[in-house]
């Protein structure tokens, strides 16, 4: 009886599952070979990326006659302008083909982190970009899905249009999951360096204790100072969506310490690094541990800090591709 | 108060002369029963009460030609002339911005006409690369006719200047044109297999989803487009206008001493069909690409080369191998002289490099002229004063595009 009974969950189960042919563009290769390995449902398609002599992309899909009636995803990386066209043409074509549904995996949106409109004249790319993407061709299995890790700004949802679907994912439960892992998982208190990513990120992260720190305008300059809570003693984490020079973290790392944080680490969903700024936080020669951070965790989401990084403590790697597997099946 | 009269360009001397003397107040309508003669010269002498700036609409059908206020530089000016009743119009005043590859180009468009005024955007990038972009004075826009001078010269750049272009149309602006020279992506690809990926069609898809300003969908000004298939790839939300540079081929072809000496060549049938009507009053050359053996041979399939100056024309050029075998058979043929045209020279790697220059007698190892427009900018750069080659500026033909 009871074997029936689980008989009928899983096939109840399995029959929610879709096998999904997932292409991937260049920068990627790593992330979507970890992607397959997740689910044999999942398996991997490749794509002829050359160019011709103008440096215009000529591209080819392979076997783009085995995609049809199937669903199909890509998995993008916008990490400079330059590689943007490339992968667009692939995103506009394939949903095309035929294919059952079309699901754009972009752990990382890009843009969105800079730039504030507060003139009129300021041309914000994050807007452009949206647009861009909410501009994908319609396939038969209707909108295209955009999964995306962390967005910048929470109001960039309402950039997008209504031909694509975003569905807006996080990094914070690999955060968790490697937090419980930690010999001093009693000790850990959460630390946000600014508001922005404490409206982000607070109700994920509630069940630990938490410290706000804020920048305050000095005469010229700008401070970061805490605002709330007490690190003293504690294994402190501090916790944003991406860091790009990394002086915001360097400050309040400072902050934390100076009032009493025992060990002070760091999480970012994006380690965007530009200009190898992950430099910054490597210990320097005869640096000990207590100067710098305990751990630094970012995600696979930007593929070249990824590769540029390598093994190098403080660092380490959080994968995405458990948490893009389980998004393909929505 | 008379306006002064420039001198008739010589290409209307022939035409007929509808009237010498004629004044009026107000605006005026002139009825033709001429059907054949679609431009008429017309030379106003005098215009009481109204101000120096006036146009005038000639109204054929579903055509309208616009006036262009009268300069000595204009080279062509049509009179009005209207069944029902002929509006007089301001001229339109456009806010021309640019990006930094075009600048150049930009400035000649100005200077062609009062009406355009040159505005500029800061381009910076942030530290990831990414743009960080700045239009200055954007409330001094508004209510303006809003131009932008595009350039794709590579996938990297296009991004920026795709963020400027989407966000000029919502700065409460009274109309927006872009101005795309050269449409790139179109040249090489070819759908020949499912899998195949028309780039074109990307760049078309991103073009057409311009936003829609006051003055509804964007026009899209573009010269010499390589297929013409490809004006079908745009959406509705966008108003393709196709160009040409033969116009201004044919303007030089004119002034050469040997005007009367020359004939035009078509690299393959596409080309020819491209272009033989803007080009019917000249002797025609066809030439085409025979496959022997496992070779592809360029040879002359119809017309005469024999002692003539013979005209390649093309609407671009890459690695230049075409030019360069059609420029073979034309010698071996008898042609006392060769020259090329092409509207875009795009030669990636530097190829132009590849052309040298005749400077009597040897056709068969160089070119008398290499004509080129100024399209693609970075080209430009390189082969300027540098002989056979030759720029003629678009910069009159997109100033009149930027008036419809």
């Amino acid at each position: 009886m009871e074997n029936n009974n689980n008989m009928g969950e899983l096939k109840a189960q399995n029959q929610n599952k879709k096998q999904v042919r997932l292409f991937y563009c260049m920068e990627c290769e790593e992330l979507a070979a970890k992607v397959a390995a997740q689910s044999q449902l999942i398996t991997l398609q490749s794509i002829n990326w050359r160019n011709f002599d103008d440096g215009f992309p000529n591209l080819f899909i392979n076997n783009a006659h085995d995609i049809r009636g199937q669903h199909v995803a890509f998995l993008a990386s916008f990490s400079s302008p330059s590689v943007i066209f490339e992968q667009l043409s692939v995103i506009y074509n394939l949903p095309r083909l035929f294919v059952a549904s079309f699901t754009l995996v972009l752990p990382f949106f890009p843009t969105g982190s800079f730039e504030r409109m507060e003139e009129e004249g300021d041309v914000a790319t994050a807007f452009t970009m949206a647009r861009i993407l909410s501009n994908i061709p319609i396939s038969r299995g209707g909108p295209t899905s955009l999964v995306i890790y962390d967005i910048h700004a929470l109001q960039e949802r309402f950039y997008f249009g209504d031909h694509v679907l975003p569905l807006f994912e996080t990094g914070i439960p690999l955060l968790k999951q490697r937090l419980h892992q930690l010999p001093d998982a009693e000790k850990i208190v959460v630390a946000f360096p600014d508001d922005g990513a404490w409206k982000r990120f607070h109700k994920l992260l509630d069940h630990f204790p938490m410290v706000i720190c804020t920048k305050v305008r000095e005469g010229d300059k700008r401070i970061v100072r805490l605002k709330e809570g007490n690190p003293a003693g504690c294994h402190v984490v501090i916790v944003d969506d991406l860091v790009q020079s990394g002086g915001t973290l360097i400050e309040c790392q400072k902050v934390l310490v100076a009032h009493g944080a025992a060990k002070v680490s760091a999480y970012v969903t994006h380690g965007v690094f530009p200009k190898r700024s992950w430099e910054r936080f490597t210990p320097k020669n005869d640096e000990g541990s207590e100067k710098g951070f305990a751990f630094f965790w970012i995600t696979d989401s930007c593929p070249h800090t990824v590769k540029a990084i390598g093994n190098r403590a403080p660092f380490e790697v959080l994968s995405l591709a458990g948490s893009i597997a389980d998004a393909l099946q929505i | 108060m008379a306006a002064t009269s420039p001198p008739l360009p010589s290409s209307f001397q022939n035409r007929k002369k509808i009237f010498s003397n004629f004044t009026s107040s107000k605006p005026f309508s002139i009825l033709s029963s001429d059907k054949k003669c679609s431009r008429f010269w017309c030379q106003i002498k005098s215009f009481e009460n109204q101000p120096p700036n006036w146009s005038v609409e000639f109204l054929s059908g579903t055509e309208p030609i616009h006036l262009i206020q009268n300069s000595p530089s204009s080279s062509m000016s049509m009179a009005a002339a209207s069944a029902s009743d002929s509006a007089v119009k301001t001229v339109k005043k456009v806010c021309l911005f640019y990006c930094a590859e075009t600048k150049a180009l930009a400035e000649r468009i100005a200077a062609e006409s009062d009406a355009i005024e040159i505005r500029s955007i800061n381009w910076r990038t942030f530290e990831d690369g990414f743009p960080n972009l700045f239009i200055p004075n954007a409330h001094g826009i508004r209510g303006q006719h809003v131009a932008f001078l595009a350039s794709f010269s590579s996938p990297g750049v296009i991004f920026e200047q795709l963020s400027v272009i989407y966000a000029l149309p919502k700065l409460f602006i009274s109309s927006f044109t872009l101005v795309l020279p050269f449409f790139p992506t179109g040249t090489s690809e070819r759908m020949e297999d499912e899998g195949d990926v028309a780039t074109a069609f990307t760049l078309a898809r991103i073009l057409s989803n311009i936003p829609t300003s006051r003055g509804g969908p964007t026009s899209l000004v573009t010269f010499d487009i390589h297929a013409l298939q490809e004006r079908f790839y745009f959406g509705d939300n966008i108003l393709p206008c196709f160009e040409s540079g033969i116009p201004l081929l044919k303007n030089r072809l004119q002034q050469l001493p040997d005007s009367d000496n020359i004939s035009i060549a078509f690299p393959d049938d596409g080309a020819w069909k491209r272009f033989h009507k803007q080009l019917q009053h000249f002797p025609t050359i066809v030439c085409n690409k025979v496959r022997i053996g496992d070779q592809r041979i360029v040879r002359i399939k119809e017309g005469e080369a024999a002692g003539r100056h013979v005209v390649i024309v093309d609407d671009l050029v890459q690695s230049g191998g075409t030019l360069i075998e059609c420029q073979r058979v034309l010698a071996a043929n008898g042609a006392a002289k060769i020259s090329a045209y092409v509207t875009h020279g795009i030669f990636p790697n530097r190829s132009w490099q590849r052309f040298e220059c005749d400077n009597g007698g040897h056709p068969e190892n160089g070119l008398t002229y290499f004509w080129i427009t100024d399209s693609c900018p970075q080209t430009v750069k390189a082969v300027m004063s540098k002989p056979p080659f030759e720029i003629l500026s678009l910069a009159g033909s997109i100033a009149a595009a930027l008036q419809i």
